[in-house]
């Protein structure tokens, strides 16, 4: 009984993602045939070679069941699951996609995200209304993390300044990413005194709405070789992914999750992840993470818990350079959500293509010196879903 | 403020205005919580509650506030309405039925009301909103005794409010109305002392309606109540608060009686009721009164609107698209342990409280199926908290805090906070809530309440 994980049993052979941004020009059904054309003209096969699919998508309008993608596609009856996850359904599509080969059903499989957030407005998150309890409060997303932030300010004596070195770090990456929604370079000064959306948190602390949408071409480790990436194709060393309660502010004090200042799912999600991929000095081992900055508040805590530093010191190591991308645990060097955009759906593949490029050294925008080892975190919800995938070299 | 809208001459003094997400409903609950601190809801036998201005047409008010009040199934519920005597006939309705009844000893009679006046007339230098509430009870051991009344009916001329067509209200002539309104309320006070043999100077307070400080004045001389004896302290401060108007005023008079004082209770409205009073324990009442928010703690926690435009628009006075949200009336009946009782569950397996209702597993143990309900307590501490600056789309009263609180005694709730002013210094981590029912919104065409919470003010 138990987990007993897939590790090095899956390849990436191709991906690639779109470019995210406001593209009003553009609809769902053009992202995710640009990506998925994109991922399989990387891997060199064509669409008829993809034997299933799986779709993280988070919204309704964007697309329902794994129909929307033979929609796009046209794969002639070929198997499609749409995956929802909160934030996470990106990642959430990756890792059934992988039980997909490592289980010996299929031999090529596509994992692919999108969401098409600004046909519905670009001002918030659409449809907040719709869910949860006609009374019962349920707090915009800014409201959630920034519940999270007000504690940390408390329990760690970080300040609104730390947060703004998260967005002027990821916007300087992102700065560098041809495929990124906002490509200039901020300062500290402006990040703190931009409007507030829900304090502590203000509008450079949250990440924007975005469309876009990312594809990758997964295959077993032992057919990876008779593809285009026969000599760099990238291995999944594990993925984890963990569900804690949608309603964190209920959690009764001395619980899991009570206190606001670690999210219990990244937690329980790293565990596992480290686990399986045989990781036990991340900071050392891990040469970049692309984590889940949907605010910036959530960046600094996710430092935290996945171990790149001390518990209350992420805002310090931040500071120090230790998360830049040449500094000794890379964070987001594509510029994360922060900077390259949050397509919900989507996210979660877009880390992963964004973590394979850097470890065949490719990467589009800032190249990690010498990536070997990856990770992608993705975290949705009331930090309720936090999906850890962690992919490296082949051996 | 109003004067200044509007270019009319200015009149001094102050008016209560209920917040935007007050109505008669929520403020009765208000008044009733104060009026039952340390008394077991579950000892009470009825709930009348009397108002002008109806949330519901059909589909009453009482029934609602006697379940937030957490008030027993087996219990008699009626509204009072459609007139401002409503209150006091309330009360007179109240005392017949404990008469009556050997299994009804006590009644409790809200009063609320939230008049909007229509815009740019005289009537809204008057018109205000307020509730108040009586415990009515058939025991030897209450420090006021209700002797006598006497009511009269009379169909006036005004004024009126059309159903479903008429927001404000309408009168004809206020000369006609002030008529009607001095010869029925001293028919029925004069009446009152004829029938008790008692002479003016024998009252020593009279509380009753007025919507007029000048007709206050009048109804005092014509009755020859001695000087302070007619309570008149209400109306350039809180304004007149229609229905639970005379309530307030006998509040007032309640508050430094002599012993054994008789009083007059007496309201107006197409008729009018005269109640007597006789103070039975002045040190009793005294107590009574210390245990309770009454009206000056209340007072205490008013705030200055900002400008006549906030007042608008939180009446809803101007058209204009309002956030919609979700709407179930299923739900709301479901869950009315969760919303509207604020019970929580009890883990029988590691006693910890949680919140709301509907969980069946654990938070902290994880058992399964090992829940009590308990009544959570109506205060509770700051955990975290968020000022939201985008609550629905609102852009008046923001930020709007967003408070994770720890409730006294346990359960972990997240509360919206109103009426707090500059939220930005004033809320802290550790800071002290009370919890008030409010209504949340009005999707779907239903009114649907919840609970926020504000800062300490002193409720017991």
């Amino acid at each position: 009984m138990g987990r007993k994980g897939i590790a090095n049993k899956v390849a990436v052979i191709g991906c690639d993602s779109s470019k995210y941004g406001e593209l009003f020009d553009k609809s769902q059904y053009d992202l995710l045939f640009e990506s998925t054309h994109g991922a399989l003209k990387d891997a060199g096969i064509v669409k008829d070679d993809i034997d299933a699919a799986w779709v993280g998508i988070f919204y309704y309008f964007t697309g329902l069941s794994g129909s929307t993608v033979e929609d796009i596609l046209r794969l002639d009856g070929k198997p499609v699951t749409r995956t929802e996850n909160f934030c996470a359904s990106g990642m959430d599509a990756f890792r059934n996609a992988c039980f997909g080969v490592a289980s010996g059903a299929y031999d090529v499989v596509l994992a692919c995200g999108v969401e098409k957030l600004t046909d519905e407005g670009s001002s918030r998150l659409p449809g907040f209304k719709l869910f949860g309890h006609p009374v019962l409060p349920m707090p915009s997303a800014p409201a959630m993390f920034s519940m999270a932030a007000t504690r940390c300010f408390h329990e760690f004596g970080w300040t609104k300044e730390d947060l703004a070195r998260v967005a002027v770090k990821n916007h300087s990456n992102g700065a560098k990413h041809p495929k990124a929604h906002f490509r200039s370079e901020i300062s500290i000064e402006q990040a703190v005194r931009a409007p507030m959306i829900a304090d502590p948190l203000g509008r450079f602390d949250c990440c924007a709405m975005s469309d876009g949408a990312a594809s990758l071409i997964l295959t077993s480790v032992e057919n990876a070789p008779s593809y285009a990436h026969a000599d760099d194709y990238v291995v999944v060393k594990s993925n984890a992914i963990a569900n804690y309660t949608n309603f964190p502010w209920y959690v009764p004090p001395g619980a899991v999750g009570s206190d606001f200042t670690y999210f219990p799912a990244t937690v329980k999600a790293r565990e596992m992840a480290y686990k399986e991929a045989g990781i036990t000095n991340p900071r050392q081992q891990i040469d970049l993470a692309e984590v889940h900055d949907c605010f910036t508040i959530t960046e600094l805590i996710n430092c935290q818990d996945l171990q790149f530093c001390d518990r209350g010191k992420a805002a310090e190591e931040l500071k120090n350079g230790t998360f830049n991308w040449d500094g000794e645990t890379a964070v987001n060097p594509s510029g994360g959500l922060k900077s390259f955009g949050h397509p919900i759906g989507s996210t979660g593949c877009r880390m992963l293509q964004e973590v394979t490029k850097q470890i065949q050294g490719r990467a589009e925008g800032r190249q990690v010196p010498d990536a070997k080892i990856g990770l992608g975190h993705n975290l949705g919800g009331a930090f309720s879903v936090c999906s850890v995938s962690i992919l490296g070299q082949s051996d | 403020m109003i004067g200044k809208a509007w270019d009319f001459p200015v009149i001094p003094g102050t008016k209560s205005i209920a917040s935007a997400d007050e109505d008669s409903i929520t403020m009765g609950v208000e008044a009733g919580l104060d009026c039952l601190t340390g008394i077991d809801p579950k000892s009470i036998d009825g709930l009348f509650f009397a108002t002008t201005t109806q949330v519901y047409t059909e589909k009453d008010s009482a029934s609602l506030v006697a379940t937030v009040l957490d008030l027993r199934e087996d219990i008699i519920t009626s509204d009072f309405t459609d007139s401002l005597k409503s209150g006091t006939t309330a009360i007179t309705r109240a005392v017949d039925t404990i008469k009556a009844n050997k299994d009804i000893k006590s009644i409790l009679v809200i009063a609320s009301d939230t008049r909007v006046p229509e815009p740019s007339t005289m009537w809204e230098y008057g018109f205000s909103d307020g509730a108040a509430a009586f415990l009515i009870a058939d025991e030897e051991t209450i420090p006021v005794s209700i002797d006598d009344y006497y009511s009269v009916s009379a169909n006036v001329i005004g004024p009126w409010k059309r159903t479903g067509k008429d927001k404000f209200i309408r009168t004809f002539e206020v000369k006609m109305d002030a008529k009607f309104y001095i010869e029925n309320l001293t028919k029925v006070m004069s009446e009152l002392l004829k029938r008790n043999d008692l002479q003016p100077e024998d009252i020593g307070g009279a509380a009753y309606y007025y919507n007029n400080p000048r007709l206050h004045g009048r109804i005092a001389k014509t009755m020859k109540f001695g000087q302070g004896v007619a309570q008149n302290s209400v109306w350039f401060q809180l304004g007149d608060l229609g229905t639970p108007m005379s309530f307030l005023l006998l509040i007032a008079a309640l508050r430094r009686p002599k012993p054994d004082a008789k009083i007059i209770l007496a309201g107006y409205g197409d008729g009018a009721d005269g109640i007597l009073l006789q103070i039975r324990d002045k040190a009793k009442l005294k107590e009574i009164g210390k245990d309770r928010m009454g009206i000056a703690a209340h007072q205490k926690t008013m705030i200055t609107l900002k400008n006549y435009n906030w007042y608008l628009e939180n009446k809803e006075l101007l058209e204009k698209d309002r956030y919609d949200r979700k709407s179930s009336a299923v739900l709301i009946w479901r869950d009315t342990d969760s919303v509207y009782k604020m019970y929580g569950i009890k883990c029988k397996e590691c006693g910890t409280v949680q919140y709301p209702c509907n969980f069946r597993s654990c938070y902290k143990c994880r058992a399964d199926d090992q829940f009590e309900k308990v009544k959570l307590a109506l205060k509770g501490t700051i955990f975290t908290y968020t000022l939201d600056h985008l609550v629905g789309g609102a852009y008046l009263d923001t930020p709007v805090p967003r408070c994770v609180i720890d409730l006294d005694g346990g359960g972990r709730i997240l509360l919206n906070m109103t009426e707090i002013q500059n939220p930005e210094e004033n809320v802290k981590i550790g800071m002290r809530v009370e919890l008030t029912f409010r209504k949340a919104h009005e999707s779907a065409n239903f009114v649907n309440y919840y609970w926020k919470c504000r800062p300490e003010r002193g409720r017991k």
